[in-house]
C-alpha cells in the first residue's frame, strides 16, 4: 500500500542511514495531506518531495493532521472524519488505527483530533449518530483518549462528555490538560476529563464587540507553541450605528494557557488561517492574500496577492520562510520580509489537499 | 411521471443487498379485501414491498415513520431519493412512481397546504422566501426555502426526528455560518419541534375534508392564457382526455401576441386530486408543467418549465372553454395615444363591435378559438386612463390602458441571482423585464398607480459598486440579451481575473426606454454566483 519515495535527505535524517559519521543537522519538512490517500513529506529547504506515503482506507478524504514536535507519526483524519490513520513518517506504514463508528454507531470527528506532546495519547473529539432502522439519533458529542500504542484496532482507554460544536483540541505543553475550542475555549483535565475552566469566546468580555466568529480548524502551533485563528467581530455597534467589522489574533500559548486577543484591521480582507513566527512581532494569515500582522503594534504590517487560495499557512523553525499549503496542488515558500514568493513546488500529479493540515517538523 | 430532477447515480451493491436483506423480513402480506380503488391498493401493495422493510407496518396500512407525515408530491420524490442514495434502497422507476402516487394521495397537501409554497413547486426564479418569523430564516432558510418546510405537514416528535437526521447526515451543519453564532442545535430540538408542530402539525381540518371530498377531473375543453417573461403573452386551447386513472393527455395549441403559432401534447398525472403534473415537448425543449387545478375544476393555473433550465419557463391560467360570454384578457394592455397597434382580446363567446371607448377606434382582423386580433387607434388627445373593452355585448372594466407617456420603469425581478454554468452544470439565467406605469396626474383621471405591462426597452449592465468596478465584474460576469435574458460566464476560475477568481459578479441591470429624446430608465440588482451541485426538486 505505502510506495514511499525515499531521497536520501530524509533517509539519512530520519534513518540516521547508518554510516553517517556526524549527526547531520536538523532539517525543516512540511507535512501536508492531499486526495485521495496522499500524505507528503517534503523536504523543505531543497522544495522537493522526501516522501509520498499513501494512507490505507482513506477512503478519498484526508483531514487535519497531528503530529509531535520529533515528527516520529502523525496521526491523520480520513474515511470522511470517521478514521484515525497513524502514519509512521520513517517507514510510511500505518502503526495505528482507530476506526471510531462501530456497529450501527457512526462517529465523525470534525477535525477535532491531537496528539499529546509525549506521543502517548491521541485526543479524539466524537460526534456520534445512531443509525436505526428508520431513524437517525444524534448522541451527545465526547471525547476519547487512545493510547497511541494500541496498534492497528484501537479502542478508547476512556471517554468522556463534550461540549457541542468544537472544532479544534490542543493539548497543553504540560501533557495534563487539553483546550478544545468551539463556543468558547474549554479547558479539560486529561485524565479525569472533568472541566477545568471555560474561557471567553461566546463571553470573551470585550464590551462594545459582538460575539467573534471563530472557525479555522487547522490545528498549527509550532514553531513557538502558541496556536493561533483569526476571529471577525462587530465593533461599536448599537443605537442605530452598524459598527465595523474587526478583525483579530487569537493566540493560546499551551505553555502558559494565556488567551490574548489582539485587533489589528478593519476586515477588508477574509483569512482562512494564521500562523506565530518565531521572530518577535509576526504573525501571518492567508487566504487568496498573504497578511503579515505586527503584533507589537498591533497592525496590519503588509499584504499581497496570492496567485490563487490558500488555506493554511506555517513557517520554518527559524521564522525565515513562510510556507502556504492546502486548497490545491501546491506549496507556496514565501519571503517573510518582502512577502515576495522564493518558490512554488507542485506536488506530483497535483492532487488537491483542500482542508488538510500544513504541518512542520523537524528531524 | 413527475420530475425528480436529481442526477441519479448507480447505487452500491452493498446497499442493495443490504436492501434485500431487510426485506427477507418484511412481511409480504395479502391485501386486505376492501373495496379500495385498485390504484391505492396497488400503492399500498408497493409500499409495503419496498418500504416496510426498515418501516416496520405496526397496524395494516401504518408504517412507522412514513405514516405520519403529509408531503407534496416532490416532497415524497426527494425523500425516497434519500432512501435509494443514502439508505441504500433498490426502487425501480415504476415502483417509485406508484409509491409517489399512493403517498401523495394519501398523505398529501390539502390545496389551501399547499398555497403558500407554490412558487418552490412551481419553481419560480427569483421570488422572495415565506416569511416565517426571525429564527427559522436563520435557523432553516439559510440551507433552502422556507417553502421546502412548509409545504410539510407532522406532528412535533417528527419534526424533532427530522433535526436529528439533519444533524445525523450533515455533521457540519452546527459548524457552517449562521449555525456556529448560536446553539443551534439546542434550538433544534428544543423550541422547534412544537413550533413547527403546532404551524404545520399532521392532522388538519383542511386535509380531512379535502381527503373526504371528490375531486373534479380536468377532461374537457379549455382556454388558456398565459406570459413567458422575455417573449410575452400567448393564447391558445388545451384539449384534456381521460388515459386512466388520474393519467390524462393534454393537447396544446397556443399562438404568441407576435403571431406565432406552437402546440404540443402533454402527458399528465393528477396526484392529491388536484396537483397536474405534465411533461410535453415544445418546440424540442422539454417542459414540465407544474399547475392546480382548482376545487370546482374550472381553473387551472401555475407554471411550465424547461425541464433542464427550470428558471425558463411561463406562467398559465386556463379556463373552461364552455361558460358565459366574457373577456378574460386583452393584450398588450397598454395603448398609445396617436398610434395604431394590433390587440389580442382572449375570452369566451365573444362576437359584435370590438370598443375601447371614447378615442379610439377598433377593428376586428382575424377570428380564432378563444381570441379575436384587433387594430386599435387611439387618437392623439384620447384620455389617459383604463378603458373598460367591450365586445358586442360583453365587456370587461380595466382590461386595457391608454397612456401618453411612461412616467415609471420598474425592474423585475428587483433581486435576481444568476449561477456560472460549466460542465455538466448549466449555467442558471435571469430574465428580466421592466414594467411601466402611469402616475397620478391632476390634469387626468388618473388617481393611482397605473400598471401598463411589460414595455420595449434597452438593456444595460453596470457594476454594483466599487468592488465591481475593479474587477471588472461587467466585463466577466457575463451579457444580457435584447429580451432581458442574462446569460452568466463560464464557471470555474479564470486566468485573467485577479486570484484567478470565478466569474462572480455584482451587477446593476438597467432598463431604459427613449420616450422622445427623454430616457426613462429603471434597474435591479443582479448577483452572479458560483454552481450549484444538485437541484433538488424543491429548493
Ligand atoms: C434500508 C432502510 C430503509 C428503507 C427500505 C426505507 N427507508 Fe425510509 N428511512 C430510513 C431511515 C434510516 C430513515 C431516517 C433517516 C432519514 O430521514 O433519512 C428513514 C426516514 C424516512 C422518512 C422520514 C423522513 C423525514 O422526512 O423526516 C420517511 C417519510 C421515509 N423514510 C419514507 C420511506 C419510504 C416511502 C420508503 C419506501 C419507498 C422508505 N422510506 C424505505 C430507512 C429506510
Ligand atoms: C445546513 C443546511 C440545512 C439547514 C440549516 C436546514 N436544512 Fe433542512 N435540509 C437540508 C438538506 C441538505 C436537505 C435534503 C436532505 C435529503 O433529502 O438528502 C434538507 C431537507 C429538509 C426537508 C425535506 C426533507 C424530506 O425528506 O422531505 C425539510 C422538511 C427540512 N429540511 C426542514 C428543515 C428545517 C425545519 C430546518 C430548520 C430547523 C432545516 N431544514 C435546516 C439542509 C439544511
Amino acid at each position: 500500500m505505502n510506495r514511499p519515495l525515499i531521497l536520501c535527505g530524509l533517509a539519512l535524517a530520519l534513518l540516521g542511514c547508518g554510516s553517517a559519521p556526524t549527526r547531520a543537522p536538523l532539517r525543516d519538512y512540511i507535512l501536508t495531506g492531499a486526495k485521495p490517500d496522499h500524505l507528503f513529506v517534503i523536504d523543505a529547504a531543497s522544495r522537493s518531495v522526501a516522501s509520498d506515503f499513501r494512507i490505507p482506507e482513506a477512503n478519498g478524504w484526508v483531514g487535519s493532521i497531528a503530529t509531535t514536535a520529533d515528527g516520529k507519526v502523525a496521526y491523520v483524519l480520513v474515511n470522511r472524519m470517521e478514521s484515525i490513520a497513524g502514519i509512521d513518517l520513517t517507514t510510511g506504514k500505518q502503526v495505528f488505527r482507530a476506526d471510531l463508528s462501530q456497529g450501527n454507531e457512526r462517529v465523525k470527528s470534525f477535525f477535532g483530533i491531537n496528539v499529546t506532546p509525549d506521543g502517548k495519547q491521541l485526543i479524539v473529539y466524537e460526534l456520534p449518530t445512531l443509525l436505526e432502522l428508520n431513524e437517525y439519533k444524534v448522541q451527545e458529542p465526547r471525547f476519547a483518549i487512545f493510547d497511541t500504542s494500541a496498534g492497528l484496532a484501537a479502542k478508547p482507554v476512556r471517554q468522556f462528555p463534550a461540549p457541542r460544536r468544537v472544532h479544534m483540541i490542543l493539548p497543553k505543553k504540560d501533557g495534563l490538560s487539553f483546550f478544545a475550542l468551539g463556543f468558547q475555549l474549554y479547558e479539560f483535565d486529561l485524565a479525569s476529563g472533568k472541566l477545568l475552566q471555560e474561557r471567553g469566546v461566546r463571553d470573551w468580555n470585550r464590551p462594545d464587540y459582538s460575539l467573534p466568529d471563530v472557525l479555522a480548524f487547522w490545528p498549527v502551533s509550532e514553531p513557538t507553541g502558541v496556536f493561533s485563528t483569526p476571529t471577525y467581530s462587530m465593533h461599536g455597534a448599537g443605537e442605530g450605528k452598524p459598527g465595523v467589522q474587526r478583525t483579530s489574533l487569537m493566540t493560546l500559548d499551551l505553555g502558559s494557557g494565556a488567551l490574548s486577543y489582539q485587533d489589528f484591521e478593519d476586515t477588508v480582507a477574509l483569512i482562512f488561517s494564521t500562523a506565530i513566527s518565531p521572530v518577535k512581532g509576526q504573525a501571518f494569515g492567508v487566504y487568496t492574500q498573504l497578511t503579515k500582522i505586527d503584533t507589537v503594534k498591533g497592525v496590519l504590517a503588509d499584504r499581497v496577492d496570492l496567485a490563487h487560495t490558500f488555506y493554511t499557512v506555517n513557517l520554518s523553525s527559524d521564522g525565515k520562510e513562510v510556507f502556504l499549503g492546502g486548497t490545491t496542488c501546491d506549496i507556496a515558500f514565501y519571503d517573510p520580509d518582502t512577502l515576495k514568493q522564493r518558490a512554488n513546488m507542485k506536488l506530483p500529479g497535483c492532487p488537491d489537499q483542500s482542508i488538510s493540515t500544513m504541518r512542520v517538523i523537524r528531524r | 411521471m413527475i420530475q425528480s430532477g436529481i442526477e441519479r447515480k448507480p447505487r452500491s451493491r452493498a446497499a442493495a443487498a443490504l436492501v434485500a436483506a431487510a426485506f427477507l423480513y418484511a412481511p409480504l402480506q395479502a391485501l386486505a379485501a376492501e373495496p379500495a380503488l385498485a390504484d391505492a391498493s396497488a400503492g399500498l401493495a408497493t409500499t409495503r414491498t419496498y418500504c416496510a422493510g426498515c418501516h416496520t407496518e405496526s397496524s395494516p396500512a401504518h408504517f412507522q415513520r412514513l405514516s405520519v407525515i403529509r408531503k407534496s408530491p416532490e416532497g415524497w420524490v426527494m425523500t425516497i431519493f434519500r432512501m435509494e442514495h443514502v439508505h441504500g434502497l433498490a426502487l425501480p422507476e415504476e415502483a417509485r412512481d406508484t409509491i409517489v402516487k399512493y403517498l401523495a394521495d394519501t398523505q398529501g397537501l390539502a390545496p389551501s397546504e399547499s398555497a403558500a409554497g407554490r412558487f418552490a413547486l412551481e419553481r419560480r426564479p427569483n421570488v422572495p422566501d415565506l416569511q416565517m418569523g426571525d429564527d427559522l430564516p436563520v435557523m432553516c432558510g439559510r440551507c433552502h426555502s422556507l417553502a421546502r418546510v412548509a409545504l410539510q405537514r407532522r406532528d412535533a416528535d417528527e419534526w424533532l426526528k427530522h433535526m436529528h437526521m439533519h444533524v445525523g447526515q450533515f455533521p457540519s451543519l452546527e459548524y457552517q455560518a449562521s449555525s456556529r453564532d448560536r446553539y443551534w442545535w439546542q434550538t433544534a430540538t428544543t423550541v422547534l419541534p412544537g413550533k413547527l408542530g403546532g404551524l404545520f402539525p399532521f392532522d388538519t381540518p383542511e386535509w380531512r375534508d379535502w381527503k373526504a371530498g371528490t375531486h373534479a377531473q380536468p377532461t374537457g375543453e379549455w382556454l388558456v392564457r398565459g406570459r413567458t417573461p422575455g417573449r410575452g403573452d400567448y393564447f391558445g386551447t388545451l384539449r384534456v382526455a381521460s388515459q386512466g386513472p388520474d393519467a390524462y393527455s393534454a393537447q396544446w395549441s397556443v399562438q404568441y401576441a407576435d403571431g406565432k403559432a406552437s402546440r404540443a401534447t402533454s402527458k399528465v398525472r393528477l396526484y392529491t386530486g388536484y396537483e397536474w403534473r405534465g411533461t410535453s415537448e415544445w418546440e424540442s425543449t422539454e417542459v414540465r408543467e407544474v399547475f392546480a387545478l382548482s376545487a370546482d375544476g374550472q381553473r387551472l393555473s401555475g407554471r411550465w418549465f424547461d425541464a433542464q433550465r427550470a428558471e425558463i419557463g411561463g406562467d398559465l391560467t386556463a379556463e373552461r372553454a364552455d361558460g358565459p360570454a366574457a373577456i378574460l384578457a386583452v393584450s398588450p394592455r397598454a395603448l398609445k395615444a396617436g398610434t395604431t397597434q394590433e390587440v389580442v382580446i382572449a375570452g369566451r363567446g365573444l362576437k359584435g363591435a370590438v370598443s375601447f371607448g371614447p378615442g379610439t377606434k377598433a377593428t376586428t382582423l382575424a377570428t380564432a378559438p378563444g381570441m379575436l386580433r384587433v387594430s386599435v387607434s387611439v387618437d392623439a388627445k384620447a384620455a389617459i386612463g383604463e378603458r373598460s373593452v367591450s365586445v358586442g355585448k360583453t365587456a370587461a372594466a380595466q382590461m386595457a390602458v391608454v397612456y401618453d407617456q411612461v412616467d415609471r420603469l420598474q425592474v423585475l425581478p428587483g433581486n435576481a441571482i444568476a449561477r456560472v454554468g460549466g460542465g455538466k452544470i448549466a449555467p442558471v439565467t435571469a430574465q428580466f423585464e421592466a414594467f411601466g406605469f402611469l402616475e397620478p396626474r391632476p390634469d387626468s383621471a388618473v388617481r393611482t398607480p397605473i400598471a401598463l405591462g411589460p414595455m420595449n426597452v434597452r438593456w444595460k449592465l453596470a457594476p454594483r459598486n466599487e468592488e465591481a468596478v475593479k474587477a471588472d465584474d461587467v466585463k466577466f460576469a457575463g451579457s444580457i440579451d435584447a429580451s432581458g435574458q442574462f446569460m452568466p460566464g463560464a464557471a470555474g476560475p479564470n486566468p485573467e481575473r485577479k486570484y484567478a477568481s470565478n466569474n462572480a459578479g455584482d451587477l446593476s441591470v438597467i432598463a431604459s426606454l427613449d420616450q422622445g429624446g427623454k430616457e426613462l430608465k429603471g434597474d435591479s440588482h443582479l448577483i452572479v454566483t458560483v454552481q450549484r451541485w444538485n437541484t433538488p426538486p424543491i429548493y
